[in-house]
């Protein structure tokens, strides 16, 4: 019953804080449901790598979870938490500037568990098509958390979200009914055979290749506009932009990499049934482009979240080459980075919130530099965040892109990985150069210092700190997971 | 399954997609607000013939399942819900496209030649419906049209709505029998809670912003 406990946990959290009035216990409900997810994540990996067939099933295999899908909840689990302890105090704050009334906060209590139920579907859903349903819950919830502060531009911006998702979506939809479609026996056949991934990849051989390949093809689109890949992207910086920070630390941290992961059931069936490189190039072809395209934007970006909205196009892209390679090197560094930046980047729109409540500006010529003496402990976090993701040592992201980057080197795909090199170089000069000028330089008069809760800096600070500890000890359980991922991704049984 | 029974389906379900096209067509050129839900609706209740055809012909009842909800959501509730919200809103009949509507009609007579030209290796397929594959991407391609066409919000969620219709007739087209009935009831969820979300939207675009040209929302830029 692990799987039904993992989906019920949030679910209930939000059903609750539907109900429920005070604020305190909103918090805490939240907070509590996603420490007992982070518990069952762990207990799952745990049961995953005790399968020998290295899947949990339930509800007559309708749930399942595999290596693959165990690390997403992981993630899941870990993203949602840490941004619920941070949102305690951004919330307070701004409830007490009226800058959002309590019934707006509600929502977000309500939504950011839904939102959190949505991907914990997607990546535990074996049928594909309750899978693309599960993409759209996310979609709409995280809609309406987008559309929180209902300025006029966090409208234009949920508008933009809103009509590029639906769109890919239902491009989605259509290719996820190609590949339903091409599991149907040619004859027309009287029956309807099963649309669960596991029973689609068994008959992998059998399945008729052009529709597999149309499928690939509208889903790479579809779910791609939701993962942000480059050129259908152009949502992403708004979006990230203008949500309330808890809820760009949730749509950054984890929910474009649930996008990849729909992405990557499909890749894995794909290259299953075509047994080329298809899938693979395309998706190699789509990240690079996203990478090379993002270091010009954050060189010429002019407001912070917008910025690290392009790191996070940078990323993705990464990720999605990192498995386009499809050398054993590339594909588990490509898992560690999704765990490493998951990690990271919540922490820079936690920072980035801090600036914007404080400053009650994102933009870099109007904050005009000096936070590192207006704010010195946000200025810190901020920097130690920049210096994780920008992938220096000691953090873990230098180790994962250090895997890529060798495992292009080693696997006969240099060009792949000087093309990396040159793009990761270029995002780092862009975050060193704008940073710099945002952190230096004199104080200016008119803001006052910062006074900051223990508790609250606790809260900001944990994912990095858990960042660091996992950089430097992997845990036996979560190495074999990782393996086993990928494996999965890779089509080795 | 009874061979007139069939005989009788495969004429009949060509020719009521068709009628969606032609549903489709006279949205792109029709100025009127109310009007193009009206027309979505028809659009909807041909789908949900075809539903209902292939359920009697196939005698497969959870096809039947399908076209009664898509009756009661895509035929009743939403265009119901639509037209409320216009009502409330009270916002100007009448809808001013980009591209006028000559101009329009050669597009989407162009986008049906392109859908049947991508659809043709599809069409060999021995399914009930294979042949309505066309009409289903010429759905697809001219809803994209119809969004970009658009200023309104509403209409704009009017067009998504139309590929949503293309891409269930594609399913009815593809696999005969629809998608499994799980898949089909979330798929249906979806679409009822994502359009009355998007309605939520376009309620408060209209109240921060006076007006439901989305033309308007551009201030974000890069």
């Amino acid at each position: 019953m692990l799987l039904t406990t993992i989906l019920c946990v949030p679910l209930l959290v939000g059903l609750l804080c539907l109900v429920v009035r005070p604020r305190v216990l909103l918090e805490a409900l939240n907070i509590a449901g996603f420490a007992i997810l982070l518990v069952l994540g762990a207990a799952l990996v745990r049961s995953v790598d005790a399968q020998p067939r290295g899947a949990v099933t339930e509800w007559n295999e309708f749930l399942r979870a595999d290596a693959l899908s165990a690390w997403m909840v992981l993630l899941i689990a870990v993203v949602s938490l840490a941004t619920a302890l941070y949102a305690v105090r951004y919330f307070r704050c701004d409830e007490a500037s009226g800058a959002l009334t309590a019934r707006r906060v509600r929502d977000f209590y309500v939504l950011t568990p839904t939102f959190a139920t949505g991907m914990l579907l997607v990546v535990l859903a074996n049928n594909l098509g309750v899978m693309w349903a599960a993409v759209e819950v996310t979609a709409l919830s995280s809609v309406l958390l987008v559309a929180l502060y209902n300025h006029k531009t966090s409208l234009e911006a949920a508008w933009k979200y809103v009509m590029l998702g639906s769109l890919g979506l239902v491009l989605a939809l259509f290719g996820t009914i190609c590949a339903y479609a091409a599991a149907i026996h040619p004859g027309g056949g009287e029956t309807m055979p099963s649309f669960n991934w596991s029973y689609l990849l068994g008959i992998a051989p059998q399945l008729n290749p052009q529709l597999i390949t149309l499928a690939f093809i509208f889903v790479l689109v579809g779910y791609g506009t939701k993962a942000g890949l480059a050129p259908m992207h152009t949502w992403l910086p708004d979006a990230h932009s203008e949500a309330p920070s808890p809820t760009s630390a949730m749509l950054s941290g984890v929910s474009l990499k649930i996008a990849v992961y729909a992405l990557l059931r499909f890749h894995i069936l794909t290259t299953a049934c075509l047994g080329t490189g298809f899938s693979r190039h395309l998706l190699l072809g789509f990240g690079l482009f996203s990478m090379v395209l993002a270091g010009p934007f954050i060189l010429t970006q002019k407001n912070l979240k917008r910025m690290l909205a392009y790191s996070s196009l940078e990323h993705i892209g990464l990720i999605c080459v990192a498995v386009g390679m499809n050398s054993p090197l590339t594909v588990f560094g490509a898992l560690l980075h999704m765990g490493y930046h998951a990690l990271a980047k919540p922490v820079l729109f936690f920072a980035a919130g801090n600036i914007h409540q404080h400053y009650h500006t994102l933009d870099f010529r109007r904050i005009g530099g000096g936070v590192g003496r207006t704010l010195p402990v946000t200025a810190v976090v901020l920097c130690l965040a920049a210096v994780a993701v920008s992938g220096l040592p000691p953090f873990g992201l230098f180790v994962s892109e250090i895997l890529i980057v060798t495992g292009g080197f080693t696997s006969q795909q240099a060009w792949v990985s000087v093309v990396l090199l040159a793009a990761l170089i270029g995002v780092f000069c862009g975050m060193l150069i704008k940073l710099s000028g945002l952190v230096l330089g004199p104080a200016r008069a008119e803001h006052p210092r910062e006074r900051m809760p223990v508790g609250h800096v606790v809260a900001m600070g944990l994912p990095l700190l858990a960042l660091l500890v996992f950089s430097l000890w992997v845990p036996e359980s979560l190495r074999l997971l990782l393996e086993q991922a990928t494996n999965i991704i890779r089509g080795i049984p | 399954m009874t061979a007139p029974a069939s005989e009788a389906a495969s004429r009949l379900i060509p020719l009521l997609a068709t009628l969606m096209l032609v549903f489709q067509l006279l949205l792109v050129v029709q100025r009127m607000l109310i009007t193009n839900i009206r027309l979505f609706a028809l659009q909807s209740l041909a789908l949900t013939a075809i539903a209902a055809v292939v359920a009697y012909a196939y005698g497969a009842w959870h096809v039947l399942v399908v076209a009664v909800l898509t009756l009661v959501g895509k035929v009743i509730f939403l265009p119901w819900l639509l037209t409320r919200l216009v009502r409330r809103i009270k916002i100007a009949q009448e809808v001013r496209p980009f591209v006028n509507m000559p101009a329009s009609m050669l597009i989407c007579g162009a986008l049906t030649v392109l859908a049947s030209v991508v659809a043709r290796p599809f069409t060999s397929l021995e399914r009930l419906g294979s042949n309505t594959l066309p009409v289903a991407l010429t759905l697809l391609l001219t809803g994209f049209f119809l969004m970009l066409n658009r200023r309104k919000a509403i209409t704009q969620v009017l067009a998504l709505l139309t590929t949503e219709n293309g891409v269930m007739l594609a399913a009815i087209a593809l696999t005969t029998y629809g998608m499994p009935l799980v898949v089909e009831m979330a798929i249906f969820f979806d679409v009822v809670v994502g359009v009355m979300v998007l309605g939520l939207l376009v309620f408060r675009i209209r109240e921060s912003f006076d007006s439901m040209d989305v033309s308007k929302l551009n201030e974000l830029k890069w």
